[in-house]
């Protein structure tokens, strides 16, 4: 036999050998990076499920009603709480005539006007 | 060039060779043939990782398919005790317990346990597990594992229950279809690199897990919220002891809402009592009072012993009957049968009851359910009390009829409303509609059962008529829906002490009705246990009837529309 037809035979049985090696640390590298993308993917399904149980707790009935009854302590205003705006070219302006004019039930009855609503040009 | 120039190398490199690979395949022998199993064993157990696969636990969803339950992935915390140095656990209890907020000697107790995993805290937030994450801590490990939640808090809660920390349902419909609920659990053997991390999608072998059925329930969540809301105001309002509503289709039987109070949120279970979490409305037994008038009615009407015109001297009040004298809440003369039962007269009911005689009454409470479970699938339904006519003694015909003597259940009375509402038929109760797996195949489907005939169609409209005269002129007024006609029976029973007597400031207020009348969607019974200061089913019950009645059926007229119009608008 040939010594260069020996060392050949132990080249390509070498190559061999590192194609199978690489074969198998390839598919390890591989099933790091599918690892990673698994987990990456599961992390997305958990906070998916996470949103998806804020959402329905948000939208649920029992939600919108405390919603609801926290704001129903309002206060139907009183007469003096009330201003009257006037649209002019700078915006909306306090109708100052109907500001200072007082009813006969209020000059009666004391009520008079006690706060002002000043409006704030755009 | 060739080899045989340097034979004589070649043959001691070749016998060199030779020795070596026949020492090898000696070895080889020995490890193939003896020491093979053991070998296994050991390299198994470094490359191959057991993982059970948890099933997800199925969903409970309303009859419009709203998820009720919800499954989130949570970590778990656990420790590998002898990886972690002693020197270095004093400094990890101090810090976990600041995060985790749990007793230092809990901890101390689980770490120095000498174990290669102990669960430490199990389902932590996700803050907690982050927090507990950058501490970077060898020796602890997280598992994922999915934990229950309830997106409604408490609505229906009695009614849905809650799983524990193993998924295993405890209450309610967890507990009742918990085997199709819960799934079947898998398994995977996945292999580990040098470090004895898994990797993750390299798997030897694999049992996929079956995911948990899904419950498809008759409940209506917004008619329970409108049920559930209405109820809320009557437990404060009157500082009640307890509070229940069932609101059912009365021609199906199928549960549409059921709620009770107190109540509980079902997100935190684990810290309440035991006087919360129970189903009031089909575990707690009640003397049913005057809403129990009409058994009687309806047996009298059946047997056709009276019509609604014959007449009933009802004795100003006061009638003595064996040792017991038995009054009316107001005093009243002659009454029309029809009166009797409007103006919910106890002396007119007892001498209808006499007319009957002991057999007939006690044939008619058993034909409308009482005193026998109804079969509903929730845990813990009981049956009630109802004594055989032989049993009775002289003045259970004064007592009985008029819902004294029995134990009933809020869930019988609104079967035995919803009898006369349909025509006559007890129909079995049912809370489940359908069950179907994660692609919306149906795997079991559960129909409306009749139970049995109770009285004939022209009875069942006769006494509709008279509650809907209860309801229009009697002491039901308070139940009047704007828009739509409604029939009922209030009821007002007194409680038993504990001496055996009956109390005069504790009573059970109650009100039984259907809506609309001519053609009944809904039946609902209101009881209200120990209200104060009003105690009249007439004051306390009959408005809560009226509320949930009236929002109720606007709310199914409208969806009913609504479903309609997207029926007309679909693409043929």
């Amino acid at each position: 036999m040939r010594l260069s037809k020996f060392l050949s035979t132990v080249i390509f049985v070498t190559c061999l050998c590192l194609l199978y090696v690489y074969q198998h640390t390839e598919i390890f590298r591989l099933a790091y990076v599918g690892q990673k993308k698994e987990a990456q993917f599961q992390d997305s399904l958990d906070k998916n499920s996470i949103l998806r149980y804020n959402r329905e707790s948000n939208a649920s009935l029992v939600s919108i009603g405390n919603k609801i009854s926290g704001y129903a302590d309002f206060q139907m205003p009183d007469g003096y709480r009330l201003v009257r705006l006037m649209p002019s070219r700078e915006g909306l302006k306090l109708n100052q005539e109907a500001a200072n004019r007082q009813t006969l039930l209020s000059r009666l009855f004391g009520i008079k006007r006690q706060a002002e609503a000043k409006t704030i040009n755009p | 060039m060739y080899i045989s120039n340097y034979r004589p190398r070649s043959e001691a490199v070749f016998l060199l060779f030779l020795v070596f690979l026949l020492c090898c395949i000696a070895r080889l022998f020995l490890i193939q043939f003896f020491r093979s199993a053991y070998l296994t064993g050991i390299a198994n157990k470094q490359h191959n990782l057991f993982v059970e696969l948890e099933p997800l636990r199925g969903i409970i969803y309303d009859t419009n398919l709203k998820p009720q339950t919800i499954n989130i992935p949570m970590d778990s915390l656990f420790a590998s005790a002898n990886a972690i140095k002693d020197k270095d656990k004093e400094t990890i209890i101090r810090q976990l317990s600041q995060i985790l907020n749990i007793n230092q000697a809990y901890l101390r107790d689980r770490l120095y346990r000498k174990k290669s995993f102990i669960w430490l805290v199990r389902k932590l937030t996700p803050g907690q597990s982050q927090a507990v994450k950058k501490l970077n801590i060898k020796g602890l490990g997280f598992l994922k594992e999915s934990k229950r939640f309830y997106p409604n808090s408490y609505l229906a809660s009695q009614i849905i229950g809650f799983a524990g920390l193993d998924n295993v349902g405890l209450e309610g419909i967890e507990v009742y279809y918990d085997k199709y609920l819960k799934g079947e659990a898998g398994w995977a053997v996945f292999l580990r690199d040098a470090r004895q991390k898994k990797l993750g999608p390299l798997e030897e072998k694999m049992v996929l897990p079956k995911n948990g059925y899904d419950v498809v329930l008759t409940i209506d969540e917004v008619i329970q919220y409108i049920a559930e809301r209405e109820l809320d105001k009557v437990f404060k309002t009157y500082h009640a002891r307890g509070a229940s509503i069932i609101v059912m289709d009365p021609h199906t039987g199928a549960i549409i809402a059921l709620a009770n109070r107190p109540t509980y949120d079902l997100n935190v279970h684990s810290k309440v009592s035991k006087d919360r979490i129970r189903n009031r409305a089909i575990c707690d037994l009640f003397e049913p009072g005057s809403v129990f008038k009409i058994v009687t009615a309806s047996a009298a009407l059946e047997e056709k012993k009276v019509n609604e015109e014959d007449k009933f001297f009802c004795e100003n009040g006061s009638y003595r009957v064996a040792s017991h004298i038995l009054h009316d809440h107001q005093p009243h003369g002659w009454l029309t049968f029809r009166e009797v039962i409007k103006q919910s007269s106890n002396i007119g009911t007892t001498k209808v009851a006499q007319m009957l005689g002991p057999d007939i009454v006690f044939r008619y409470i058993k034909l409308f359910g009482f005193g026998s479970k109804l079969e509903v699938d929730l845990p813990g339904e009981v049956s009630g009390i109802t004594k055989g006519p032989r049993q009775w003694s002289k003045i259970s015909i004064a007592a009985i009829p008029i819902g004294q003597e029995v134990g009933v259940t809020t869930l019988q009375l609104v079967s035995a409303i919803s009898a006369i509402a349909n025509g006559g038929q007890l129909m079995k109760p049912y809370i489940v509609k359908e069950i179907r797996d994660k692609q919306g195949e149906t795997i079991k489907k559960f129909s409306p059962v009749m139970v049995r005939k109770v009285i004939s169609l022209d009875t069942a409209a006769r006494i509709k008529k008279i509650l809907t005269g209860a309801v229009e002129e009697g002491t039901g007024r308070l139940a009047k829906i704007n828009g739509f006609s409604a029939a009922g029976k209030t009821g007002t029973a007194q409680k038993l002490e504990p001496n055996g007597t009956y109390s005069h400031n504790k009573f059970v207020a109650s009100f039984i009705g259907f809506a609309p009348a001519e053609d009944p969607i809904i039946a609902i019974v209101v009881t209200v246990d120990e209200p104060h200061p009003y105690y009249f089913g007439g004051v306390v019950a009959a408005p809560v009837f009226k509320n949930v009645a009236g929002d109720s059926i606007r709310y199914l007229r409208t969806n009913q529309l609504v479903n309609e119009s997207i029926a007309l608008n679909e693409p043929r």
